[in-house]
């Protein structure tokens, strides 16, 4: 197809471009601006799907498929109890607390394929992914951690770097609280006893037997669980920890004492 | 030189140049050969000069890391700089992923463009019609003079007969910072195609030690020149020990001693030969290597890891 040209006379002079102003000079503000008024695009709220989409809760998926990788690949130890910071120490999961990240998922995807005895602590579970951990022996335990509490436990070293003591974990909001003192995602406000009746009824309804973690050699490992206000195993809210020297440092006074452990 | 003298100069003199002598036609080049040689044999000297005698069986060196089933290491002579005539001491393995990887030249150029340009700071600064002098008031009136209409005389219009009488509109404006990172593992594979390309192109060579028997700057010349090393020389140790070699290095232009952690590509190729001790190959295929199995950086490496070195 032939070029438009701007020479003869009827392509010439003014070359289609109109005459001066913006137009002739090529400098038209981008598209959708009004002139200064508040332009369509952005007068008209969302609505419905997509609203507050930038305030919601996200969680990073964790497939089964991908934990028995990291598993079969000696990156993240089943002997030992695992947590957000395992994970993210494995590389495993990679967890923006600042864009509004809460935690970790699971996911069905590799259900068949798993088998791994674990005890794993996550943000969110499906009925499935749970029933599969249990099946194998292992232990799951949903719990919630506000998000300054979510990017230490990500990245501990920086953390004690600061040379900040520890923080409590706070409790969940409204919306969450039902959801984590329900025995049915093994939440970690739940129950303890309903938390054993709700394994039972998994396994009549997915129809496997339920193994007996009492009789295991690392029930004690499997039944190590965190405090409602702790982020890290070990450690308790209140204490400092001297990377330099090697060192944890513990409050001593009574007000300090009395406020990280209520 | 035709020692004339005395029998004791002749004597001094041979002394010195015994050494040099001993090697033939073939090294000692800068030196003029006389046909009236030394008078003694050149034999007993040169077991005197000797530090440690030659051992008897070879040195032999596999690879610190472990080598990939798939492929196999490469072999290289080891050698020593005791003596002149001193190669072919032992022989050693190179692990393949550091001392035969593909020569990817866009990489050596991309890390020795890096290298050059990422600490320049270009200082040119040329001052605008705000910063020169002068320039406030309206040099004639706007109409009626006939000339053409001006505001200041210190607009870029105004070049006249002497360049400083206007200002520059875009010209360079303050330090200007050419500073950027390539990533750490672009720079790491640039290192190991340097020492790739040096390999397969016989100017690398491996050493036991760095022990030489004189301080002389001259030995290393004329070693390098008889065993046809090249113009220029890099000797890398991990940890410098010998002070002979130091003093020799020193004086020299052309050899040059660095440690291992100042191993970089524009040095590797503005030298023609490299040499690197036995202790150093073991250094870069541990340093170099690293980097292919490591996990990503959480944070910055300057913090500390526990699981990383």
């Amino acid at each position: 197809k032939e070029k438009r040209r701007g020479r003869g006379r009827y392509g010439g002079q003014k070359c289609g471009r109109g005459h001066k102003g913006e137009r002739q000079r090529g400098n038209r503000p981008r598209l959708g601006f009004e002139g200064g008024q508040t332009p369509f695009y952005l007068a008209i709220p969302k609505y419905g799907f997509n609203d507050g989409h930038s305030r919601r809760r996200q969680y990073q998926p964790l497939s089964l498929q991908r934990l028995q990788y990291l598993i079969d690949l000696g990156r993240v130890d089943p002997t030992q109890p695992i947590d957000l910071t395992q994970l993210t120490n494995a590389r495993g999961v990679t967890v923006q607390p600042l864009k509004r990240d809460y935690g970790v998922q699971l996911v069905e995807e590799g259900a068949d394929i798993f088998s791994a005895k674990v005890n794993i602590e996550v943000q969110r579970a499906s009925e499935l992914a749970i029933a599969t951990i249990e099946k194998n022996g292992g232990v799951v335990t949903t719990s919630f951690y506000d998000p300054r509490s979510l990017e230490i436990l990500c990245k501990p070293v920086l953390f004690f770097l600061r040379g900040q003591p520890i923080p409590k974990r706070m409790l969940p909001p409204e919306d969450l609280v039902r959801y984590y003192t329900d025995a049915r995602n093994r939440g970690y406000l739940a129950d303890p006893s309903k938390v054993a009746e709700a394994r039972l009824e998994l396994a009549k309804k997915y129809g496997y037997v339920l193994p007996d973690i009492t009789k295991d050699e690392l029930f004690k490992m499997l039944s190590t669980r965190k405090d409602p206000r702790q982020i890290f195993f070990g450690l308790a809210p209140g204490w400092i920890v001297n990377m330099a020297d090697k060192k944890v440092l513990k409050p001593t006074d009574e007000r300090l004492l009395k406020y990280y452990s209520s | 030189m035709i020692c004339a003298g005395g029998p004791r100069v002749a004597a001094a003199a041979a002394v010195v140049r015994a050494w040099a002598w001993a090697w033939g036609r073939a090294g000692a080049a800068g030196v003029s050969t006389a046909p009236a040689g030394p008078p003694a044999a050149p034999e007993p000297r040169r077991e005197k000069l000797l530090l440690s005698p030659l051992p008897l069986s070879p040195i032999l060196r596999a690879c610190s890391v472990p080598v990939p089933p798939h492929r196999s290491p490469v072999q290289a002579w080891v050698e020593s700089l005791r003596h002149h005539d001193d190669e072919r001491r032992g022989l050693t393995d190179l692990h393949p992923d550091v001392f035969a990887v593909r020569p990817r030249l866009d990489i050596l150029h991309m890390v020795a463009m890096w290298q050059k340009n990422f600490k320049r700071i270009s200082y040119a600064k040329v001052k605008t019609r705000a910063e020169v002098r002068g320039g406030g008031r309206k040099p004639w009136r706007q109409k009626g003079s006939g000339r053409a209409r001006h505001g200041s005389i210190r607009s870029p219009l105004w070049r006249g007969g002497e360049w400083l009488w206007g200002a520059f509109a875009h010209g360079p404006r303050g330090p200007t910072s050419y500073y950027y990172m390539l990533p750490m593992k672009v720079r790491v594979l640039g290192l190991k195609v340097a020492l790739t390309v040096k390999l397969m192109q016989d100017d690398l060579h491996i050493i036991d030690s760095l022990e030489i028997p004189t301080a002389d700057p001259q030995y290393l010349l004329d070693l390098a020149r008889y065993r046809r090393w090249g113009r220029s020389v890099l000797i890398v140790n991990v940890n410098e020990m010998p002070e002979n070699i130091g003093t020799a290095a020193a004086g020299l232009k052309t050899i040059n001693l660095i440690p291992a952690l100042g191993l970089n590509v524009h040095s590797m190729l503005k030298h023609e030969t490299l040499v690197l001790t036995l202790d150093t190959v073991t250094f870069l295929e541990k340093k170099l290597l690293w980097h292919d199995t490591r996990y990503s950086a959480l944070y910055p490496f300057s913090m500390p890891y526990s699981d990383f070195p």
